[in-house]
């Protein structure tokens, strides 16, 4: 017994101590850390052979070039493209998370057929060839009716190659019933139009201007061609010139800018038309440009004497008066002043009364079609096609007036007014829907989703499981950018007319087809006269045929930029009108005021535009949204800015809940107190809230679209929206 | 059942209420272990860690009971190098006190590591500039010595006793324990001072950070003095718990007092040391480095200036000076509180030390960080506690922990033969009576 | 002989970002997550759970309306050299050597395959510019596919950090040496934020090479410790003597004053526009 236990002990001791002088436990300890160091569970990105394509950024208006490295077959960095003439390296954080939409899980990757109701997600997976004859069925029937007008098309330009397809698909069909989404190049042609008779697209030389005067642009938020911003705003520090930037609340851009000018919403057009008048009354203007440049000089400066002396606007715009006379006078005096406008990212187009008033500033100091000015460039024109072949049907629908009431003796100044959607979709019965997310991205959410219930029949080209592809009948698939061939035509925000090219980085991953190819389909099955409009086999032989020799130069170079191209004043006098019939009637016009009234609603709601937040057709890809601050969303809870001032009066502390209601939509919010928001304005960002998309973005703030309405500019129609009224509690 | 594994001559409760206290404690043990293997397969994101706080509860968990384990070391210097004989009465006890908050540490510490499979790392690739390496030989070496010197109590119990083999061991073992008694001294000076050093070495981190001599920040210094200082607080105090739990006295009244006098004399003069340290820092370290004492101490929810008086005078000079007076070192009441808040002003140091440094803003625009750990971070602190009771309730269940229980607590003659039996066997062994060796 | 001389004289690789220039855009912490296979999760709100090598903090001058004023503070690893070269907060404590400072370059690197995530280190760094993988990095399904592979994925339970894009300088050597030992050039050698920042606030290279521009805008003070002379450039938390490598510029005097600590009765702008030759 006494032995037994002995031997047993010894044997186990004995053990313990001979099993670690073997290498047994020092190799299973090794063993542990290297399998630690190589977890099959963490990924390990095979290398291969490097390489690098150039190609055009397409994610925002801007046009950036930019360089994508690959690895074998896989694309795995955005950069910037040196030397580009628009970002010259430089890229912003969309450009840079453009992988993740290329290899995103929300991508649509092959047709898809809704089954279930509207809205609820469930689809069926069909061929191209069912979603073709699906959708040139449902539009051969339409037309059948002889109601081709009741075929619309929502895309977010009307240049290029892609939109001037679907354009010609509706010209072909039948319909004037193509929109462009609103943005202040609607504003700008308009203004362009009206003064100079020109058709075309306005160039902003903010390279070489020296004192730029921004109402509210949010050139270091995305406006215009954004990268280019920042580039001439941080050049303009290197050179000790002058920003000053005009709007109720500290953006980046006022941050950053030598003077911020903190005015009261919505008086932007106020305040510069005071400034004309002090330019004018302290004889600063370019006189020499007035008498020989322009006409109807003399009524515009009545006009300003008579309405829009510094004092008489001061209150209005909380600018003091002297203020107003001292940035007025140094913006007449830099060599090469420039006067910009549409709010943020120009999302909205504002009145046409604030574009004129801001265009009219430029005049005054002479620097329209100048050096550091701004240009007026017609329409792009390397697009020649034959005209459509017209049948009965479509002529007769062509004839008809355009459901949003654009070009009519209403609205004689507007192109298109997509914020009349919602009474135009009692006549739709099919809509196209490209490239552009309206259920999201559009004023009045709900308003819009009422106007899409009443749309029998939705087709939507997103890439992307949007909010819009979401509400669609039938989704046929875009390739996204970096799997497909494009021009790139930059209108707003470049200096010079530009076009750059989109190509190929990675062949396509999915069941996916260029929405070219598919315009190009669905008008072959529609047969007839539509059919016969396309003479082209496939997209790629009409972008060849349709750049002719700027193919080559675009293929080599990646971006055709033309500098020499004649910046144009069309008038019958070739003058700049600063003042007409026409335009005395807008400058006469009613101010716009942020809907509801003061006493329900005490505070107003504006909101804002930031560069983390895409807030167009792209939604923000997980690297963007990890960006944005614990102080715009926490959780899923979004904030509203608010002085602390005004939070105070409520009783609001940083980071209560509260309720945020205007005429327009309530929501549940987080209050951020901030010193930069001016008293009684309450402010909320676009691009959060999304309802569609996967984890990384749905759910987490509120979609400020929701809660603001658009309004429409008296001059124009042009959603002139540029805040609500609203109460938080 | 069980009565041929406990020690002759004394009293243990029947097995069935020691199985059903043992199933009590081991269901808190259960839970901590479950955590723990949270911890371990999905990993630390089961924490209310962050990276503001990448030391956070553990940390301060390991400094604390490496503090209070201070008594093993201390007690062990005071017997076997300066010779303080009376203290043998107790430091079997100090050393099993030693053992389980010295495995607790390291069991602590194999939780809170991100790769626990890489951390021998830390000894093969070691940093010899690093506060952790040096903490991390010193502990890991001082956790031998503390093994070392249980080894012999666990061969000390009456059926393992009874192998010649392991009798010899533990009489040999006995034998050499003033070696490792000092071995273990030297490595403690190190290893506390060296988790001192964590903290003050910061120099990125204006609250914790001190200057140096040598090598070695003035932290370095207070840690290993606090440790000698509160962990025979600690030793007492458990000492008078398991008394008053066994319902036993178990220790006598003259052991008692010395280690508490050795106890609070160098509290006392720790925390004046402390304090010395703290008026240095206040007007001359922190303000160096652009912060005013008081912006410690300000705008956020916990941190005031409490804590200052809390841990020096409250934890320190009250207590220091309760145990040097002699009326009040004895009077029992008086003395116990006095242990518990020294106890609570040296974790409380842990604490501040280490959770604090973390709080603290130090950009300029940055803000305070808050912390509360998740309940796995607390069930896993907790763990090593129930394993404590444990092992405290085997090892005093079957080991002769307390040389002198025996004495104090003397039980009905059992029938003669096999008294008889007992002292026989008790007197030819006298002169390898380990504990008293 | 001067030719000579170049080769062997080691680099300090560091950064001046211009903050009148940095407008908060983000596009350099993006180009660095794209860059370095940053991961992310569903909820990055969290800010202290959120892996940014390099982050941008808004700074606010504190003032009510219309005083106040915000100015961005990109910060990457600070790279500090410590008060001897190579006695960083981070790399002085780490104790397993999983964080090393190079004297031939001046880069902290991050060694994640022996890092244990003991995450001393994080402790030790007063700017934050250290991250704990508190997860395992997942990907949603398909995006793993842009993963570079020049910079590994970290797996859980360990430290990553800015490494000022370290591949691209492996990368530019290699090249260099194969093309005769050369130097590395200026344009060599240029991270992934500051090739992406689209306002050209920051500027790269060596500290060392007066013929670099980062050299030439902060005009570091080889004998006060590295101070930048250039009276509107200084560092991050100077006086806790870090000794970094990203030096920041800025015309106003509030901002300049947020990127140290003053007591009370101090004068910081006379501290900041002090020139170091004193
Ligand atoms: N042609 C050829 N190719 C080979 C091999 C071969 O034999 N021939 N061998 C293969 C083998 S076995 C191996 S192990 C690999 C080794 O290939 P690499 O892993 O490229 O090996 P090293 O050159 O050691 O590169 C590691 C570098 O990373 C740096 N570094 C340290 N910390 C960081 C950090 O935090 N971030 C970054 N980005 N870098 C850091 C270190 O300073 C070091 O210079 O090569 C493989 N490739
Ligand atoms: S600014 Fe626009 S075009 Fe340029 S990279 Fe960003 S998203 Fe692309
Ligand atoms: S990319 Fe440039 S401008 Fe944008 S935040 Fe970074 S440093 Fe500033
Ligand atoms: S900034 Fe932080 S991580 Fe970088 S070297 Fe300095 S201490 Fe280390
Ligand atoms: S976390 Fe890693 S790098 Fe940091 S100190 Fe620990 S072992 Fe070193
Ligand atoms: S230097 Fe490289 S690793 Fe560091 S922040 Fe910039 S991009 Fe990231």
């Amino acid at each position: 017994m006494k032995l037994s236990r002995r031997c047993f002990l010894s044997l186990v001791v004995g053990g313990a101590a001979g099993t670690a002088l073997t290498p047994l436990p020092w190799k299973i300890t090794d063993d542990l850390s290297i399998w630690s160091q190589n977890w099959p569970w963490t990924p390990v990105p095979p290398d291969g052979a490097g390489s690098y394509v150039a190609s055009t950024c397409t994610l925002c208006p801007g046009g950036c070039g930019i360089s994508v490295r690959k690895i074998d077959d896989r694309a795995v960095k955005i950069e910037g493209a040196a030397g580009h003439p628009l970002n010259d390296g430089g890229v912003c954080m969309l450009g840079l998370s453009g992988l993740q939409l290329l290899y995103s899980p929300t991508r649509i990757q092959s047709p898809l057929k809704r089954v279930g109701e509207r809205g609820q997600g469930q689809w069926q997976t069909i061929t191209w060839k069912q979603a073709i004859g699906e959708v040139a069925g449902k539009l051969g029937d339409i037309r059948q009716q002889g109601k081709p007008e009741a075929l619309a098309c929502i895309a977010p330009k009307d240049t290029g190659t892609v939109a001037r397809l679907m354009d010609r698909l509706m010209a072909a069909y039948g319909s004037p019933n193509f929109f462009r989404t609103p943005s202040v190049e609607d504003a700008y042609e308009a203004v362009l139009y009206l003064t100079q008779g020109v058709v075309g697209h306005v160039g902003l030389d903010v390279e070489n201007a020296d004192f730029i005067l921004s109402f509210g642009s949010a050139l270091l938020d995305g406006y215009g061609s954004p990268v280019r911003m920042f580039r001439a705003n941080s050049r303009l520090k290197e050179m000790h010139g002058t920003v000053v930037q005009i709007e109720p609340r500290l953006s980046n851009t006022a941050a950053k800018a030598d003077r911020w000018l903190p005015l009261k919403p919505g008086t932007e057009a106020d305040l510069a038309l005071a400034m004309a008048h002090v330019i004018i009354a302290r004889n600063a203007a370019d006189r020499g440009f007035l008498e020989g440049q322009t006409q109807g000089f003399a009524a515009f400066m009545r006009m300003v004497q008579e309405r829009y002396t510094p004092q008489s606007v001061a209150a209005r715009t909380g600018i003091k008066a002297n203020v107003i006379e001292e940035v007025a006078m140094k913006f007449a005096a830099a060599k090469r002043p420039l006067a910009i406008c549409g709010r943020g990212k120009g999302q909205v187009p504002g009145s046409l009364k604030e574009a004129l008033a801001v265009h009219a500033l430029n005049a005054l100091v002479g620097n329209i079609n100048a050096t550091g000015g701004v240009t007026a460039f017609s329409a792009y024109d390397y697009i020649d096609w034959a005209d459509v072949v017209t049948d009965e049907v479509a002529a007769k629908g062509r004839q008809t007036p355009r459901l949003d009431g654009a070009g009519s003796d209403k609205y004689p100044n507007a192109r298109y007014l997509l914020n009349h959607l919602a009474d135009a979709a009692d006549n739709i019965q099919a809509l196209l829907v490209a490239e552009s997310n309206p259920c999201y991205a559009l004023p009045d959410t709900r308003g819009i989703k009422a106007a899409f219930d009443k749309i029998p029949f939705v087709v939507s080209f997103s890439s992307f499981m949007d909010e819009t592809a979401m509400n669609a009948d039938i989704i046929l698939p875009n390739h996204v950018y970096l799997e497909r061939f494009e021009d790139v035509p930059v209108t707003f925000g470049a200096g010079y007319p530009t076009v750059g090219l989109c190509r190929p980085v990675v062949e396509p991953l999915y069941h996916t087809q260029h929405l070219g190819d598919t315009i190009i389909q669905v008008a072959k099955a529609l047969k007839g006269s539509v059919g016969a409009s396309f003479p082209w086999p496939d997209y790629k032989t009409c972008l060849k045929q349709s750049l002719g020799d700027k193919w080559d130069i675009l293929k080599q170079k990646g971006v055709w930029v033309d500098a020499s191209a004649n910046p144009g004043i069309e008038t019958a006098s070739g003058k700049i009108v600063l003042m007409d019939d026409t335009l005395g009637a807008v400058y006469t016009a009613d101010e716009v005021p942020a809907p509801g009234d003061a006493a329900t609603y005490p505070l107003v709601l504006v909101p804002y535009d930031s560069i983390r937040l895409s807030s167009r057709y792209i939604g923000d890809p997980p690297f963007m949204v990890k960006t944005v601050s614990d102080r715009i969303v926490k959780g899923h809870d979004g904030f509203v800015e608010i002085n602390p001032e005004t939070a105070a009066k409520l009783s609001l502390a940083d980071g209560q809940m509260a309720t945020l209601t205007t005429p327009v939509g309530e929501a549940r919010v987080r209050v951020n107190l901030d010193n930069g928001i001016m008293p009684d304005v309450v402010a909320m960002p676009r691009g959060l809230g999304h309802t569609a998309y996967d984890e990384f973005l749905a759910g987490k703030g509120v979609n400020v679209n929701q809660l603001v309405g658009s309004v429409d500019d008296p001059a124009s129609g042009l959603d002139a929206a540029w805040g609500i009224r609203a109460k938080l509690a | 059942m069980d009565s041929a594994l406990i020690p002759e001559g004394v009293k243990r409760c029947s097995l069935p209420k020691f199985l059903l206290g043992l199933v009590v404690v081991g269901a808190v043990l259960a839970w901590g272990v479950y955590a723990m293997l949270l911890c371990w397969i999905k990993g630390l994101n089961q924490t209310n860690m962050n990276d503001y706080y990448g030391f956070a509860l553990w940390i301060w968990a390991d400094l604390a009971v490496i503090a209070l384990g201070g008594g093993a070391f201390f007690s062990g210097l005071l017997k076997y190098i300066i010779g303080k004989d009376e203290l043998k009465h107790i430091i079997n006890y100090a050393v099993l006190i030693g053992f389980i908050c010295y495995s607790s540490a390291l069991l602590i510490l194999a939780i809170d590591v991100g790769q626990p499979l890489r951390s021998w790392f830390i000894f093969w690739h070691a940093n010899i500039h690093s506060m952790l390496t040096e903490v991390a030989f010193c502990l890991s070496c001082y956790f031998a010595v503390l093994t070392i010197e249980y080894i012999p109590l666990i061969l000390e119990n009456r059926q393992i006793d009874k192998v010649p083999f392991f009798h010899n061991l533990s009489h040999n073992m006995h034998g050499a324990m003033a070696v490792f008694a000092a071995t273990g001294a030297f490595l403690s000076f190190f290893h506390q001072g060296s988790l001192g050093g964590v903290a003050g070495v910061l120099f990125g981190r204006p609250f914790a950070f001190r200057e140096h001599i040598l090598i070695w920040p003035y932290t370095f210094f207070l840690f290993t003095w606090s440790a000698a200082a509160y962990g025979p607080s600690f030793t007492l105090f458990i000492t008078w718990l398991t008394e008053k739990i066994t319902g036993k006295k178990l220790v006598k009244d003259n052991v008692v007092y010395l280690l508490a006098k050795i106890s609070g004399w160098m509290i006392i003069t720790y925390i004046a040391a402390k304090s010395i340290d703290t008026l240095h820092w206040m007007n001359s370290t922190a303000p160096a480095q652009g912060f005013d004492w008081s912006f410690f101490y300000q705008n956020n929810p916990l941190y005031g200036k409490w804590i200052l008086f809390t841990e020096i005078v409250l934890g320190g000079f009250v207590p220091g000076l309760i145990l040097i007076i002699k009326p009040t070192r004895e009077n029992s009441f008086l003395r116990v509180t006095a242990l518990v808040l020294g106890i609570i002003g040296v974790c409380l140091n842990r604490w501040v030390m280490i959770l604090q440094t973390m709080a603290v803003p130090v950009l300029s625009f940055d803000t305070w960080a808050m912390y509360i750990p998740s309940w796995q971070e607390i069930a896993t602190t907790i763990l090593p506690v129930a394993y404590g009771v444990i092992l405290v309730m085997i090892s005093y269940r079957y080991l002769p922990i307390f040389p002198q229980e025996r004495e104090l607590n003397p039980i009905e003659p059992e029938p003669v033969e096999a008294a008889e039996a007992e002292a026989k066997e008790a007197s030819t062994s006298e002169d390898l009576q380990p504990a008293e060796a | 002989m001067k030719h000579a001389q170049t080769q062997h004289r080691p680099k300090r690789y560091g950064m001046v970002i211009d903050l009148d220039k940095c407008t908060g855009c983000g596009a350099c912490m993006v180009a660095c997550f794209s860059e370095n296979n940053v991961p992310f999760k569903a909820d990055e709100s969290d800010k202290r759970l959120s892996i940014t090598w390099m982050k941008v903090y808004k700074v606010t001058n504190g003032e009510s309306f219309p005083n106040a004023d915000v100015c961005y503070f990109p910060r990457p690893c600070q790279h500090c050299a410590g008060q001897h070269e190579g006695h960083s907060p981070c790399v002085s404590v780490c104790p397993a050597t999983a964080t090393d400072y190079s004297k031939e370059t001046g880069i902290v690197s991050q060694i994640y395959t022996r890092c244990f995530g003991c995450r001393y280190c994080m402790g030790a760094c007063p700017y934050h510019a250290r991250y704990f993988n508190w997860w395992d990095p997942v990907w949603p399904k398909g995006m793993e596919q842009y993963l570079s592979p020049n910079v590994s994925p970290r797996m859980r339970g360990i430290v990553e950090k800015c490494s000022f894009c370290f591949h691209r300088y492996q990368l530019a050597r290699n090249k260099a040496f194969k093309e005769g030992h050369r130097e590395v050039k200026e344009n060599e050698y240029q991270t992934a934020c500051t090739q992406a920042c689209p306002a050209g606030a920051i500027t790269f290279g060596d500290l060392n090479n007066p013929d670099h521009k980062v050299h030439q805008l902060a005009q570091p003070d080889v004998h006060h410790g590295y101070k930048a002379k250039n009276p509107l450039a200084f560092r991050l938390l100077e006086r806790l003597g870090t000794n970094t490598k990203v030096y920041y510029m800025s015309s106003r005097e509030w901002v300049r004053k947020a990127g140290d600590n003053y007591l009370a009765d101090e004068n910081p702008g006379e501290h900041v526009q002090e020139p170091s030759g004193h």
